[in-house]
């Protein structure tokens, strides 16, 4: 009789990694605006936040998908509420790399040949700290294959920790830049100001939740 | 036409279609997960699985037959009129074939062993009414059927945890893996064998307990020793992860260092303190910088390693189950029919009946030709749709449910293995080593107890009633 197949559940851990795909594509696609950011029209730009903001739709749909999948006859090797805010802790990398790109669409960013490599600088920075956050997840596999203990949950500790690390290197970026900008501030109209402030701070939010997510994943290690 | 040969043919017949039952598909439990892990393929798997269901039920099933024959209803108020009994008892067996087809055809997670249990209580109710069942026994089998899947989650439970403790969680796992497995083989070898030897080759030869302890000892430790030279020859890609200066092993340890270095700090005098402080200062910016370079290789196949090591094991405990599905399951179908064949023999029933070893061998037979003819095929589903049971969970799931087994069938307590089965993939469940359980199952579960007693007693009631009327006119006319 089948009851042995049936005894096992759908396991929402690989479509955790599958909606990770999806935020991955937002971020490359926000990426892609900020290749082009002061050489295009903003047409381009609003185009490209377009798609973006498609692809974000793309993993909300993927996120709801695993929450309507993950009834409370499931049973997990982690608990469900850990497991449902690594998904949305996950899911606002997402969103955040949304909120930057319609940003950048509203009115062209005022070229400042001292701010703008030190955005680029920022912006890189801060995906670093996404790619690490990114590697631990696709550590998932591993962690449940070792029950998230042992070697490979000491590895995935020293990844969160490192992750760590590199929020606190973007968050030092992002302070420098932002008094770059206030330093300078008599030469922006207003609403430039504003657009500028709000994009270093968006920005450097990128490293903050990447960096909560993997202490997300950090709080469900079995360590010594 | 000759009725008693009619009777004869008829129970045999009934009882071989139970023996193919269970064959067709139950023993898909024991042998799936080995086919889905790629461990064996399904013509081995088949061929092993036969052998050993065939030796389970020949050696060790006839503790369980016989709580079937006799232990269910209190015989002796037949011995007026032992013809109500030979119809009871195909009653039973066809009332409970019925009942697994209506419940296979709509998904019913139900047992066999729940159905016959129910059937034989039926028609023991119906004719002898209240007192002619054995209350005591049932009482016990109700507690094993409740208790067996509770025991074998506590032995996978703790086989497991002991498992992750050892080798999952230790720093080099195909180190660990190495150096514990003749224990695991001596572990399996050693119940399996006990258990064969103690009361179990009572057909061949019968041994004192001690004797049978140290020859359970004796082959454990040589399989024990046999696995340690194989594992020792074996080779491993140990090294899989290069040991960099800033792999996370050397981290750790180096924090170790600091700790201890601290402690030594905390109590030393004047002279050494600003030495070990130096040393500390040293040690910690090593620490930092080398947390920052740590680069971390994509996937260290450590715990493939392990898995492939405990493919074997896994294997091992398949077959474990197998046996114990044999010894247990074999009851099932010649458990009524021995108890037929003797009214028909003896005329009457005799006080103390022993289920013939050739009727064992029968039912062994029975099981083996549904695996062979039906069985495959749902080896094949299951093994496609547990692949999450990786060899390290398989074998704890496993074993533990085959101890279990055996323990209750050397009881002759008469339980489903698959029950056991379940309840031991939820103990691995619960020490996290599943990926998602479906608790769903258990209610299922519970609730085919509830109603399986009653459903198949009524079918067998019924039909009982119809071979009455069918046949006792033509008794009586004889």
């Amino acid at each position: 009789m089948l009851t042995i197949a049936r005894l096992f559940g759908k396991s929402p851990f690989a479509p955790l990694q599958t909606h990770m795909k999806r935020v991955t594509h937002c971020i490359e696609k926000l990426t892609g605006i900020f290749d082009i950011l002061f050489k295009a029209d903003l047409e381009k730009i609003d185009k490209l936040s377009k798609e973006l903001s498609e692809l974000e739709h793309e993993a909300d749909i993927t996120k709801n998908d695993i929450r309507n999948h993950l009834p409370k006859s499931l049973f997990l090797p982690i608990d469900r509420s850990h497991f449902l805010e690594i998904l949305s802790v996950q899911d606002s990398l997402a969103d955040q790399a949304e909120e930057i790109a319609v940003l950048l669409s509203f009115k062209p960013l005022e070229p400042l040949t001292e701010l703008q490599s030190g955005l680029e600088d920022l912006y890189k920075k801060s995906l670093d700290t996404f790619w690490l956050a990114k590697k631990i997840i696709e550590e998932i596999d591993e962690l449940l294959e070792s029950s998230f203990g042992g070697i490979e949950a000491e590895k995935v500790k020293n990844m969160v920790e490192q992750t760590a690390y590199l929020e606190h290197e973007t968050k030092k970026k992002q302070r420098a830049l932002m008094k770059k900008l206030l330093s300078q501030n008599h030469t922006f109209s207003p609403s430039s100001f504003h657009l500028w402030a709000r994009i270093i701070e968006e920005v450097g939010s990128i490293a903050e939740l990447s960096e909560k997510l993997a202490n997300r994943i950090r709080m469900v290690l079995e360590l010594k | 036409m000759d009725v008693e040969l009619f009777f004869q043919i008829l129970i045999l017949l009934v009882g071989f279609y139970m023996a193919w039952n269970i064959g067709a598909n139950d023993v898909s439990n024991a042998m799936g997960t080995s086919v889905g892990s790629g461990a064996l393929t399904l013509k081995k798997a088949v061929c092993v699985a036969a052998v050993l269901e065939f030796c389970g039920a020949f050696f060790v099933g006839s503790s369980v037959s016989e709580t079937m024959q006799k232990g269910l209803i209190d015989t002796s108020l037949f011995l007026a009129d032992p013809i109500v009994l030979i119809i009871g008892m195909s009653a039973a067996l066809l009332g409970t074939g019925a009942w697994l087809q209506l419940a296979s055809y709509f998904g019913w997670p139900v047992s066999t062993t729940h159905a016959i249990v129910g059937a034989i209580l039926g028609f023991g109710v119906v004719v002898g009414g209240v007192e002619a069942i054995q209350w005591e026994e049932i009482t016990s089998i109700g507690l094993s059927w409740v208790l067996s899947p509770v025991l074998s989650a506590i032995f996978s439970y703790f086989l497991f945890s002991f498992m992750q403790r050892t080798i999952l969680y230790a720093m080099n796992p195909v180190e660990a893996t190495k150096k514990l497995y003749p224990y695991f083989v001596f572990l399996v070898f050693f119940v399996f064998s006990l258990s064969l030897l103690f009361n179990g080759l009572t057909n061949v030869i019968s041994l004192s307990f001690p004797l049978v302890f140290l020859l359970a000892l004796l082959v454990g430790v040589s399989m024990a020793l046999l696995s340690y030279w194989l594992i020792q020859k074996m080779q491993t890609s140990s090294h899989s992860i290069p040991p960099s200066a800033s792999s996370p092993q050397s981290i750790i340890s180096l924090d170790k260092a600091i700790k201890h270095l601290q402690r030594v700090h905390s109590g030393a005098g004047e002279a050494t303190r600003t030495e070990v402080a130096m040393l500390l200062s040293k040690l910690r910016s090593m620490s930092s910088s080398l947390k920052q370079e740590a680069h971390f290789p994509q996937k260290s196949s450590e715990y493939k390693t392990v898995e492939q090591l405990f493919v074997y094991l896994q294997i091992l405990s398949a077959c474990f189950v197998a046996f114990a599905h044999g010894a247990n399951d074999v009851a099932n179908a010649i458990g009524p029919v021995a108890a037929v064949l003797d009214v028909i023999k003896n005329g009457a029933i005799s006080e103390v009946s022993v289920v013939p070893p050739w009727l064992l061998a029968f039912g062994g037979v029975g099981i083996v030709i549904g695996l062979a003819t039906w069985g495959w095929r749902v080896i094949e589903t299951i093994g496609r749709k547990i692949t999450e049971l990786t060899p390290t969970r398989g074998f704890c799931a496993e074993f533990g449910a085959a101890t279990t087994i055996l323990l209750a069938s050397k009881m002759g307590l008469p339980i489903s293995t698959t029950h056991c089965l379940v309840g031991a993939v939820l103990g691995v469940g619960l020490a996290k080593g599943m990926r998602a359980l479906n608790l769903n199952m258990l209610k299922e579960i519970v609730l085919s107890w509830i109603i399986t007693i009653p459903a198949s007693a009524l079918m067998s009631i019924g039909i009982f009633y119809v071979i009455k009327m069918l046949f006792l006119q033509f008794f009586t006319g004889v």
